[in-house]
């Protein structure tokens, strides 16, 4: 089976702007975080693996194909945009009704997946209202429900938990991933939102002014470093003194105390200078990388 | 003895293994929800009013034909005196009218909202093109449009036969009319179908699209009869159905020998110039009798323009749309 996605040498031109130059990546089966700021290509990206738009230069194949030049192809993928795309005065199930048929359902098995779909993304109640009736959280159930409606391999959400409030946000969130740990759908999530990306993504791609700047495991990027993060009370300046005395090197940063490049042997060293300066240790642990970290150029 | 407590079992998410029926079935749904969209159904009875009312709108000029018809009483009589009998043709030409304000009223309706709401890209990311996109929402019109006249030809139609002293008479003698009347309905059906929806194209909300469209239709249908006019051969005793020109007379147009071309701009005219050669009528306006001057293909070639560069204004703003 080909990967569910693949970029060779994708280019694309807006005029004298270049959104993206020259990627190159795959994306195979769970969750993928698409990161970047804004103006770093990824709307384009997804544009061009939506076949929504054609590239200047390169392939982007879903699934092994051309989506711009075979459109039923794209009956196996689904999408999420960010922005507003639901008819107002259409109910969500008329809405999800429509959009199964449009991706090739006949129309018995179109009603019963809506039926099904609806129930899952938690809208069974609300499912023969007008949509300009729904809430924020509600409109963004029913857009991932338009897009995994027909059952597809994979679906790209754009930016789905924007506009949400906390408690909306770690709904979504749980929603896709169950999407995707639970269906079995692959997910390609495009976010500025690196939260959101730690949290639910198994791999991320990081595009910065249309180049990938990082690709990976997630847990392989976010995975421990070689700083040590130390909570104390009390006898902070006595601890960190016989610290130095003992070789250690360490910087005070409000509560917590910081090693930098520490080795196996330093734990037992801290633990004793806690215990000679009469500091309590609440913590000691070393610090993980951050998505955060990486896009601020901190590389692994 | 005791019923057994009920439980419910929640299955979890099913996959989907059914068949997927791919573009022909996404294009099939697209039109099928066109001509809903079109009717009003599955919406309030307020969405149902104008298509209702513009049906009654089109076929009132063939009940009003069928009841002339009635008083006429023996038509081959009439016929043979001069008279005014009411035919496809007559209908074809008021009812063409009505066309346009169905187009101008509906058209915005079919393509307004999926722009509005931006729904378009969500079916273009599925297995369906750009062109099958307007393609499809054109046929769509098209067919509501062809409904709407075929039955008021239809009821025409019936009216002449059962009016007439041998109904089967009558239909052996005038069968020769029902491919015409095929043809001139999908002429004007297609037409009124893209220029009203490549107006919509560009104009999203439907108040002004409608406004758009019939101003348009009027100002362009005035200035081409204002510049096509030529008082010295108008027959003012004329009646509906009968030449309006003075034979013997060489109508001297304001623009002079531009005025044929200048007949073929008028939105009102284009169809009107074929249907008066699809059924050998005789010009009725000076705009029409003007481009009689012209050969027989200049007709046909302007409607091809009238159709075409719709189609292509249509085309351009689709392909230009920000997804």
């Amino acid at each position: 089976m080909p990967p569910l996605l693949e970029a060779h040498s994708l280019t694309k031109h807006y005029g004298s702007t270049v959104a993206l130059d020259g990627v190159s990546f795959e994306v195979n089966e769970g969750v993928t975080g698409l990161l970047g700021p804004n103006g770093a290509g990824k709307s384009t990206a997804m544009k061009l693996f939506l076949g929504l738009i054609q590239p200047t230069a390169g392939s982007a194949l879903i699934l092994g194909q051309e989506p711009y030049r075979s459109p039923d192809g794209r009956s196996r993928i689904g999408y999420m945009p960010e922005n507003e795309c639901l008819p107002r005065d259409m109910t969500a199930t008329e809405f999800l009704m429509l959009m199964a048929q449009v991706s090739g359902l006949p129309p018995s098995q179109a009603r019963t997946r809506t039926a099904d779909v609806l129930r899952h993304v938690g809208l069974d109640e609300e499912r023969y209202r007008p949509m300009h009736e729904y809430s924020t959280g509600m409109k963004q159930r029913v857009k991932l429900a338009q897009a995994i409606v027909h059952d597809p391999v994979l679906v790209l959400l754009d930016e789905p938990t924007a506009g949400l409030d906390p408690d909306g946000r770690q709904e979504m969130l749980r929603l896709i991933d169950r999407t995707a740990r639970s269906f079995g759908i692959s997910v390609m999530l495009s976010t500025h939102l690196m939260g959101d990306v730690e949290r639910i993504a198994d791999s991320v791609l990081v595009l910065e002014s249309g180049v990938l700047s990082q690709v990976g495991a997630v847990a392989h990027l976010t995975e421990e470093t070689q700083t040590l993060l130390i909570e104390v009370e009390e006898e902070i300046e006595g601890f960190t003194a016989i610290l130095a005395e003992r070789g250690i090197e360490a910087k005070v940063n409000g509560a917590l105390v910081v090693v930098e490049n520490a080795k196996d042997d330093d734990y037992d060293v801290i633990r004793d200078a806690a215990v000679a300066s009469g500091a309590r240790l609440r913590r000691l642990a070393p610090a993980r990388r951050t998505l955060t970290d990486i896009f601020r150029g901190e590389r692994p | 003895m005791t019923a057994r407590e009920a439980e419910v079992f929640d299955l979890g998410y099913q996959r989907y293994t059914g068949p997927r029926e791919g573009r022909n079935r996404a294009r099939w749904s697209l039109f099928v929800n066109g001509l809903r969209t079109l009717l009003g159904i599955g919406r309030g009875g307020k969405a149902k009013i104008l298509p209702v009312l513009l049906f009654v709108a089109a076929m009132t000029p063939a009940v009003v034909f069928v009841v002339i018809l009635a008083f006429i009483g023996d038509l081959a009589a009439a016929a043979d005196e001069g008279d005014f009998i009411p035919g496809p043709a007559d209908y074809y030409g008021i009812v063409s009218v009505v066309l346009v304000l169905f187009g101008a009223i509906m058209a915005p309706e079919l393509l307004g909202p999926d722009r509005r709401d931006n729904v378009l890209p969500l079916y273009l990311v599925r297995p369906m093109t750009t062109l099958d996109y307007l393609a499809i929402r054109l046929l769509a019109f098209a067919v509501i449009a062809l409904v709407l006249v075929y039955s008021g030809q239809a009821v025409l139609m019936a009216g002449l036969a059962l009016t007439a002293s041998e109904p089967l008479e009558y239909l052996r003698e005038n069968w020769t009319d029902i491919p015409k009347i095929l043809l001139m309905g999908g002429l004007i059906s297609l037409f009124i179908s893209m220029v009203t929806l490549a107006v919509s194209a560009y104009v999203v909300r439907r108040a002004v699209a409608a406004a758009v469209i019939i101003g348009a239709y009027l100002l362009i249908a005035g200035v081409v009869d204002g510049l096509t006019f030529a008082e010295n051969c108008i027959d003012e005793q004329a009646g509906f159905g009968e030449q309006a020109f003075h034979e013997d007379v060489e109508c001297d147009y304001i623009t002079g020998d531009f005025a044929p071309f200048i007949a073929l701009l008028s939105p009102s005219g284009v169809t009107d110039n074929i249907n008066a050669l699809v059924f050998d009528l005789p010009p009725q306006s000076p705009s029409l009798l003007a481009v009689t001057e012209l050969p027989d293909a200049a007709p046909f070639a302007a409607y091809l323009a009238w159709v075409l560069g719709p189609a292509a204004l249509l085309w351009h703003r689709y392909r230009r749309i920000r997804l």
